[in-house]
C-alpha cells in the first residue's frame, strides 16, 4: 500500500511540476515595475508602417513609462490575426478597424466604450462631428477616426493622354457615366483596359446607389437596395466587360484593394476606383504621375461621401486602456505625429492638423489635399454606419461577382443571390 | 524476411487484472508528460470543440446552446457546405490516384536504379518535405498566375490557358498539382515495400515466361498490396485535411469563384472571418465521422484486394 501512495504523490508531483510551467508560460510578458507595454496593430502597406512606427517612436518619446510593441499585415491576413489572437485572450490593445469591421467587433463587446474617456484621455474637439460619427454606435463613442477619405478615379494621365481622354481635374468639374464608359473604350483601344472592373467592390456600389437616392443599408440596419438595383449595376459594368474597357476576370478577381493585386499598379488597366486614402499608395507602387478624378454621376449627386477610411478602437480585454487611449489622442491630434503620418490613412482627421499638413504639403500629400479641396463642394456627409453582418455582405458581395464575370450566373442571378444572403447575414 | 508492413491488429487483449495494475504507477509516471499533452491538447479540445458545435459561439462571447440548429443548417439551408463538400470530393477522387500513381511508378524507376539511388531519392523526396510550407504554395501562387512561368511554358507550346489560380475551371487543378508534385512520403513507403519483395518470386515468374507487365500484375501489385493500402488510408485522411494549398493559392478566399474552397477552408472562414465557431466546430465533426466512415470502408473493401504473406492465400 505504502508503495502505492508513494507513486501516487509522485505522480500528483510530475503534473504538478507540469501544470507550473505552463501557467507560468502562459504568464509571461509581465512589464517591468513603472512601464507599461501596449500592443497597437493595423493593416496597410509599407509607407503607412513606416510613418506609423515613427509616429509611434514620437509617442514613446513623449511618454517614458509607455512601451509600444506594434504589428501590421495586409488586410484579409490583418483581420485573421486580429480575430485569432483577440478570442485566444491575446487582444492587441490598439486596433485599427473599417466600416466592416467596426460593428463587427463592436456587436460582439470587442471594443471598449470610448466616452468616458472623451474630454479626458481622448480629445475629439479637433474632429468635425459628421465625420466623428463614423466611429459612434447607437451614441457611443467606441472607436475614432485615423483619417478622411472619398472615392476617387486614380489613374495613370499618359495613359488617358494617349487616348485623348481628359479626366475631369478643377474644382467642381465631373463628368457623366456615358463620358467615362467612352472615355474607357478610348484607353481601351489603346491596348489597355481602361480600368479595372468596378463590380467587384459593394464600396463603388454605394457611390451609384447613392446617386439613385438610395442607399446600401437602412437606418435600423436592413438591407437598402433590391436585387433589382444590384442587376443595373452588374449590367453597367458588364457592358463595359463585354467592350474590354475594364479588366478581364481573372484579374478582377484577385482585388483586394491592395497594391499588388491592384489591375492598375500590374498595368492591366489605365485606372481604378479607390479611396483617396490610397493615393500615395499608388504613387509610391505605380508611380509619380498618378492622379485622382471624381467618379462620374449623372445627376447633381455625386454620390461620393467623406469617411474615416480607418479607425482606431481600443479592445475591451486590453489591461492597458488608459495607455491605449493617450496613444489613440496621440496619433489622431498632436502635430509632430500629425506631420510624420501625413495622408497615410486619408486626411488627418483633425481639422488643424489637416491645414497644417496641406498647408506644407508635398508630392503625395499634396496630391491627396488637392484632389480632396477639389471635390469639398460635391461629397456629401458619411452615408451612415455598416450594420454588423455588413464584413459578411461585401465578401458575399464580391464572390457573386466572381460568378458573373466567369459566366457561371447571369447578372440578374447573381444579384438575386447576392440579395438572398446578404438578408441571411444581417439578420443573424 | 517478408513480413508485411501492416499486421492485421490482433484481438484486443484481456482486461488486464486488478491485482497487476498496482504496479503499472510507474508507467503512467513515465507516460505523463504524453499523457498530459493528449488531455490538454487533444482530448481536451475536441470534446470543447464538440460542446461548441452545439451552440452559436462566436469567438468573443460566451456560448449560448442551440441544439442541432447547426448541424440543420449545414445539411438543409447552406449551398456553399454542399458546395464546399463536392471541390474535396473532387480534390480527393483526383489527387490520391494520382499521387499514389505517380509515387509507385518513381518508386519503381528508383527500386531499379544502381548508381545515385539514394541521390534521387532524396531529390523526390524533398518536396514532401518542404510540401506544408506557406512558402512553397506562394512560389506555386506566382508560377500558376496569369503571366506566371506554367502560363508562359503553356503559351509557348499553344496552349493558352492563362493563369490557373485566376481561372475557376483551373484553379483547383493548381492546388490538385502541388498535393501530387509532394508524392515522396508515399514513394519512399512504397521503396521499402519493394524492396522486401523476394528477388526469388520474379525470377520463378520470369522462368515461367512472364512478361513486365504480367510480373507487375502478379508479383509486385500482391505483394505491395498491403503497403498500397496503408499509402490509401494515409493519403485520403490527408487529402481530406489538406488546407495549406488551397488557403495560400486563393488567398484564404477559396476563390476564384468558390472553384478551390476545400471543405477545410470553408471551416476555416466560417469559425474565423465569419465568427461562426460553433457552425465551424460542427463541420469539423462532421469531416471527423465522414473519414471515420471512409477509412472504415477502405479497410473492409481492403480485404477483396490485399495479400497479407504467410495467409498461405
Amino acid at each position: 500500500m505504502n508503495g502505492r501512495f508513494g507513486v501516487r504523490a509522485g505522480l500528483v508531483a510530475v503534473v504538478a511540476v507540469t501544470l507550473a510551467g505552463l501557467v507560468t508560460g502562459c504568464g509571461g510578458g509581465g512589464d517591468a515595475a513603472g512601464s507599461t507595454t501596449i500592443r497597437f496593430v493595423w493593416w496597410g502597406n509599407e509607407d503607412r508602417a513606416k510613418v506609423t512606427k515613427a509616429a509611434v517612436d514620437l509617442f514613446m518619446k513623449d511618454n517614458p513609462g509607455i512601451t509600444v510593441q506594434t504589428e501590421y499585415a495586409a488586410y484579409d491576413a490583418y483581420f485573421q490575426k486580429l480575430s485569432t489572437q483577440v478570442a485566444g485572450g491575446a487582444s492587441p490593445d490598439l486596433v485599427q478597424l473599417d466600416r466592416a469591421t467596426l460593428g463587427e467587433y463592436q456587436h460582439r463587446h470587442v471594443l471598449e466604450d470610448l466616452s468616458p474617456y472623451v474630454g479626458k484621455t481622448v480629445d475629439v474637439t479637433g474632429i468635425a462631428p459628421a465625420l466623428l460619427a463614423g466611429g459612434q454606435i447607437e451614441g457611443k463613442q467606441y472607436a475614432v477616426p485615423g483619417g478622411q477619405t472619398t472615392q476617387m478615379l486614380a489613374y495613370d494621365p499618359a495613359v488617358f493622354a494617349k487616348a485623348g481622354v481628359t479626366p475631369p481635374s478643377g474644382p467642381g468639374q465631373s463628368w457623366t457615366w456615358a463620358q467615362f464608359g467612352e472615355g474607357l473604350r478610348k484607353v481601351a483601344a489603346t491596348g489597355v483596359a481602361g480600368t479595372t472592373d468596378f463590380g467587384w467592390a459593394i464600396d463603388w456600389f454605394e457611390v451609384w446607389l447613392h446617386q439613385q437616392g438610395k442607399q446600401l443599408y437602412t437606418g435600423d440596419g436592413k438591407l437598402g437596395f433590391t436585387a433589382a438595383d444590384l442587376t443595373r449595376f452588374w449590367t453597367l459594368t458588364g457592358d463595359l466587360r463585354a467592350a474590354k474597357a475594364v479588366t478581364a476576370p481573372e484579374v478582377t478577381t484577385k482585388m483586394d484593394g491592395s497594391m499588388p493585386n491592384s489591375g492598375l499598379v500590374t498595368k492591366h488597366a489605365g485606372s481604378e476606383i479607390n479611396y483617396d486614402s490610397s493615393l500615395s499608395a499608388y504613387l509610391s507602387s505605380y508611380g509619380p504621375g498618378v492622379k485622382a478624378a471624381p467618379l462620374p454621376a449623372d445627376g447633381t449627386t455625386s454620390g461620393m461621401a467623406a469617411m474615416p477610411p480607418v479607425t482606431f478602437a481600443v479592445a475591451q480585454r486590453s489591461a492597458h486602456k488608459e495607455a491605449a487611449a493617450k496613444l489613440l489622442s496621440f496619433l489622431v491630434n498632436d502635430p509632430g505625429a500629425g506631420k510624420l503620418l501625413g495622408v497615410a490613412r486619408g486626411l488627418p482627421p483633425n481639422t488643424a492638423i489637416r491645414e497644417q499638413v496641406c498647408g506644407a504639403a508635398q508630392a503625395a500629400t499634396k496630391a491627396v489635399c488637392d484632389y480632396e479641396k477639389s471635390v469639398a463642394g460635391r461629397i456629401g456627409p458619411a452615408t451612415g454606419l455598416w450594420p454588423t453582418g455588413s464584413a459578411a455582405v461585401k465578401r458575399d458581395f464580391q464572390r457573386g461577382y466572381d460568378d458573373v464575370i466567369f459566366g457561371r450566373t447571369s447578372a440578374a442571378d447573381g444579384a438575386a443571390r447576392v440579395v438572398q444572403t446578404a438578408q441571411q447575414s444581417l439578420g443573424s | 524476411m517478408t513480413q508485411a508492413v501492416l499486421d492485421r491488429p490482433r484481438a484486443p487483449e484481456r482486461a488486464v487484472p486488478r491485482r497487476r495494475r498496482a504496479g503499472q504507477g510507474p508507467g503512467y509516471l513515465f507516460l505523463s508528460p504524453w499523457l498530459l499533452g493528449v488531455l490538454v491538447l487533444t482530448i481536451g479540445p475536441m470534446a470543447a470543440s464538440l460542446y461548441l458545435s452545439f451552440t452559436d459561439y462566436d469567438l468573443f462571447d460566451a456560448p449560448h446552446w442551440v441544439g442541432l440548429d447547426n448541424y440543420v443548417t449545414m445539411f438543409t439551408r447552406d449551398d456553399r457546405f454542399w458546395h464546399a463538400a463536392g471541390v474535396t470530393a473532387r480534390y480527393v477522387g483526383l489527387s490520391v490516384p494520382l499521387k499514389l500513381g505517380l509515387a509507385l511508378v518513381v518508386a519503381m524507376l528508383l527500386n531499379r536504379a544502381r548508381r545515385g539511388a539514394g541521390l534521387y531519392r532524396s531529390a523526390f523526396y524533398a518536396p514532401s518535405l518542404l510540401g506544408a510550407s506557406v512558402s512553397l504554395a506562394l512560389v506555386w501562387r506566382a508560377m500558376f498566375s496569369t503571366g506566371g512561368t506554367a502560363d508562359r511554358v503553356l503559351a509557348a507550346f499553344g496552349l493558352d490557358t492563362g493563369g490557373w489560380v485566376d481561372q475557376p475551371q483551373f484553379a483547383l487543378l493548381a492546388v490538385i498539382a502541388l498535393a501530387v508534385w509532394q508524392f515522396g512520403a508515399p514513394m519512399v513507403i512504397f521503396l521499402a515495400g519493394l524492396k522486401q519483395i523476394p528477388k526469388e518470386l520474379y525470377e520463378a515468374a520470369e522462368l515461367d515466361g512472364a512478361g513486365a507487365l504480367r510480373r507487375f500484375r502478379s508479383v509486385t501489385l500482391p505483394m505491395l498490396s498491403p503497403v498500397l493500402l496503408f499509402n490509401l488510408v494515409l493519403e485520403t485522411i490527408h487529402a481530406f485535411q489538406s488546407f495549406t494549398g488551397a488557403f495560400v493559392v486563393s488567398s484564404g478566399r477559396g476563390g476564384p469563384s468558390d472553384s478551390t474552397l476545400l471543405y477545410t477552408l470553408y471551416l476555416y472562414q466560417r469559425g474565423f472571418t465569419d465568427f461562426r465557431m460553433g457552425f465551424a466546430s460542427a463541420m469539423a465533426w462532421v469531416l471527423l465521422v465522414v473519414i471515420g466512415v471512409l477509412t472504415a470502408l477502405l479497410f473492409r473493401g481492403s480485404r477483396r484486394f490485399v495479400f497479407y504473406a504467410g495467409e498461405g492465400r
